[in-house]
């Protein structure tokens, strides 16, 4: 495991590492969980996840470089994750008005 | 008002008539369209009174009303300017006051049209009175070409009024392509004048004019002279008028008989200080007009369509005007243009009741014995008959006898003004006989067997003034000017138009007695005991047996149209089929249709990365990402 540093939380300190790799596995997930799963709600979802696993590993380098810019990017993050999430339903909302929405994948009318 | 306002409004009034009746073409109501569509012209008729009643009162000052500029570049300045003289005053009251008579008769003629084909008749009217207008009103020759092709193009709508006729069609476009040729003419006439002169309007030539006749005026005359040929359905571009006939009937005696083919006349008469220098063109002019004259004549003799007959007489009797202003009479050949516009529009109008009355039959053959039953056309029409042959004493008698008589009378070593003469003398003889051929056939005798109406109406009211006005000018018409051989006489048109044209350079000698004596005898002759013996009594189909060759010749029309149909037609046909081979096919479509397929093919492939998968998409992006990942490490690293 390559060395990241340590990071101080609560009384003792831990691996940066560790974090990085929670991050890293986090990011994965969702990843996987947009290309294979179906269901337009869980890939929002796994949006999100890939999108907080990116949030981590700014406030951990943050933490690690005594630099506030990481943290105030992951509050951008969050924001924009918001407002993802917001249009991202909205569309799913009025899709859903119209028809059944089980599977993405026949949401294709837009093919070239 | 002041007198540069009602010149305006004379081509103002019209204009906004027919923009009136075009705009709201198919929601105009009958009634309305009734008042606006003659209402307008008359009106114009008003103002040129007026403009008349000035003209009278200062001898014949002219004005030139400038009222803005239209292209300013260089030396080339062209103002919106018109010219009022006592020819322009002397045209205007022509074409408003015979214009209106004609518009006023359509009321009537047109009635069996739907609403909106009637308000588009009498809009494409106004437009041809305001085209006509400015061309006679011009100050400039820019301003009279705009005039020039405004008439082409009303006579070009009107003869393809019934648009659903294929034959009106194709005579719509054969008349507008005679006439972009003499407009052609015309332009380039203008662009020689402006070369040598600088300048386009009239008052700047004339006055840049040099004293001696020169190659490059002589070029800008002959242009010129194409121009009025084209118009006038002279030699050799006259195959238009005859086909012209297509149109309806009060079209044929407004455009084709009383005013847009006069405007060749008009021209010659406008520019007469250039015709006067450039003598060779000048000469031109005179043969044209009696070479057509003869020419047109001896085809009419063999015309069966009560409108063709007519059509060819046209021809030679502007092939009549064409001679006098081409010999240098100007004054007696405006006389022969009113004349003309007189009864010529009274015969148009007349068989127009007969038209009418026939359920639009116009074979000659066909009628017969209408002398009975139309009683009051039969009158009106014996009465331009008359005029047209040169009986006296109506209008067509004396304005005749004053070209033949001033042509005889030219002093001039070559003879050419005695050879015109001679030919117009023979036409004459023609025109008596073939006048009387159609008033026999149509008029006396015998219904024919195969007259579509037994018992045909007299025309209404509204149609019948018109004709009985046009009935009474054609008979005191001539007494404007009464010279030919009678002493002492008066000259009234003369003396109008001598401020423009200058008095006739040469004495009208005594001498013309004889030809007055001699055509009237032979013309009446001819219209009367030999044009009856030859058709009332059929001797004809006895000589036409004798001479099938001669006969074959003149109902051919000398072949003119085949040998056009020859020269011009097939090569471009058989130019433009191998072009469509050759050019069209290969070279020229094939460019844009490869770049198309071109556009198209690369667009397909492009195409298959859109699938329409979101998972696709997805992939794409975190395996462009990754891999932009491992570069930034190696690169780093």
């Amino acid at each position: 495991m390559p060395d990241y540093g340590q990071i101080t939380i609560g009384g003792g300190t831990l691996s940066a590492a560790w974090f990085l790799g929670l991050a890293a596995i986090l990011f994965t997930l969702g990843a996987i969980g947009v290309l294979v799963r179906r269901n337009p709600l869980i890939i929002l979802i796994c949006i999100e996840l890939m999108l907080n696993a990116v949030n981590l590993t700014l406030i951990t380098f943050a933490r690690q470089l005594q630099d506030l810019d990481g943290q105030l990017f992951a509050l951008m993050t969050m924001t924009v994750a918001a407002a993802e999430a917001v249009a991202g339903l909205a569309i799913l909302v009025d899709i859903s008005r119209l028809r059944e929405v089980e599977d993405v994948d026949e949401l294709n009318e837009l093919k070239g | 008002m002041p007198l540069q306002a009602i010149t305006l409004v004379i081509l103002a009034l019209p204009a906004a008539g027919s923009a009136a009746l075009g705009l709201g073409a198919l929601k105009v109501p009958r009634r309305l369209v009734q008042v606006v569509g003659p209402g307008t012209v008359w009106v114009a008729f008003l103002c040129s009174l007026v403009l008349f009643m000035d003209q009278f009162a200062n001898g014949g000052k002219p004005h030139d009303f400038t009222y803005w500029t239209w292209l300013s570049s260089g030396a080339l300045q062209v103002p919106v300017d018109l010219f009022v003289d006592r020819l322009s005053v002397f045209m205007c009251l022509v074409v408003t006051g015979v214009g209106g008579l004609i518009v006023t008769y359509s009321n009537g003629y047109m009635e069996h049209e739907t609403d909106g084909s009637y308000a588009r008749f009498f809009c494409y009217m106004d437009l041809f009175i305001t085209s006509m207008l400015l061309l006679v009103l011009a100050g400039n020759l820019v301003l009279l070409i705009v005039g020039w092709a405004g008439v082409g193009l009303s006579s070009y709508l009107l003869i393809g009024f019934f648009y659903w006729r294929w034959s009106a069609v194709v005579a719509a476009r054969k008349a507008f392509v005679m006439n972009v040729i003499g407009d052609v003419g015309m332009i380039l006439g203008t662009f020689v004048l402006f070369a040598a002169y600088h300048s386009v309007t009239y008052r700047g030539i004339f006055a840049a004019l040099p004293r001696t006749d020169s190659p490059l005026l002589e070029l800008a005359a002959f242009l010129f002279l194409v121009g009025a040929v084209a118009k006038s359905a002279q030699l050799p571009l006259h195959t238009w008028l005859p086909d012209a006939m297509e149109g309806p009937t009060p079209v044929s005696a407004l455009i084709h008989a009383a005013t847009m083919v006069t405007a060749g006349v008009y021209l010659v008469g406008r520019l007469h200080p250039v015709y006067d220098l450039a003598w060779a063109a000048h000469g031109a002019v005179a043969l044209i007009g009696a070479v057509t004259a003869l020419f047109a004549a001896s085809i009419a003799i063999v015309q069966t369509d009560i409108k063709r007959v007519l059509a060819y007489s046209t021809m030679s009797q502007i092939g009549y005007m064409f001679l006098a202003v081409g010999v240098g009479a100007y004054a007696a050949g405006f006389f022969h243009l009113m004349a003309h516009a007189f009864f010529k529009a009274l015969l148009f109008l007349g068989a127009g009741n007969v038209i009418h009355a026939m359920n639009d039959e116009q074979d000659m053959r066909r009628y017969g014995g209408l002398w009975g039953q139309m009683r009051g056309t039969s009158i009106c029409f014996l009465v331009g008959s008359l005029s047209l042959a040169g009986i006296i004493p109506f209008v067509g008698f004396w304005s005749k006898e004053v070209v033949l008589g001033d042509a005889f009378s030219k002093p001039d070593p070559s003879g050419f003004p005695q050879a015109m003469w001679a030919i117009g003398f023979a036409t004459a003889v023609l025109t008596g006989f073939y006048t009387g051929r159609m008033w026999w056939m149509a008029f006396a005798g015998r219904p024919s067997p195969e007259r579509p109406v037994s018992r045909p109406h007299e025309a209404q009211a509204v149609m019948m003034v018109p004709v009985v006005v046009l009935a009474v000018l054609s008979t005191v018409g001539g007494f404007l000017q009464i010279n030919a051989g009678f002493h002492p006489g008066w000259k009234l048109i003369e003396d109008w138009l001598t401020p423009t044209f200058g008095p006739l350079p040469w004495q009208a000698r005594d001498l013309e007695y004889f030809p007055t004596a001699a055509t009237l005898l032979l013309a009446g002759l001819a219209f009367w005991p030999i044009a009856d013996a030859f058709y009332r009594r059929r001797v004809w189909s006895v000589w036409s047996e004798r001479l099938p060759f001669l006969q074959r010749l003149l109902e051919r029309k000398y072949y003119l149209d085949e040998l056009y149909d020859l020269l011009f037609v097939r090569p471009m046909d058989a130019a433009a089929e191998s072009g469509d081979h050759l050019l069209e096919a290969p070279v020229i479509d094939a460019a844009p249709t490869g770049v198309a397929m071109t556009a198209r093919g690369s667009a397909g492939i492009l195409s298959l990365a859109e699938n329409g998968l979101f998972r696709t998409y997805v992939l794409v992006m975190l395996g462009a990402a990754l891999v932009g990942l491992v570069i930034l490490l190696v690169v780093r690293g």
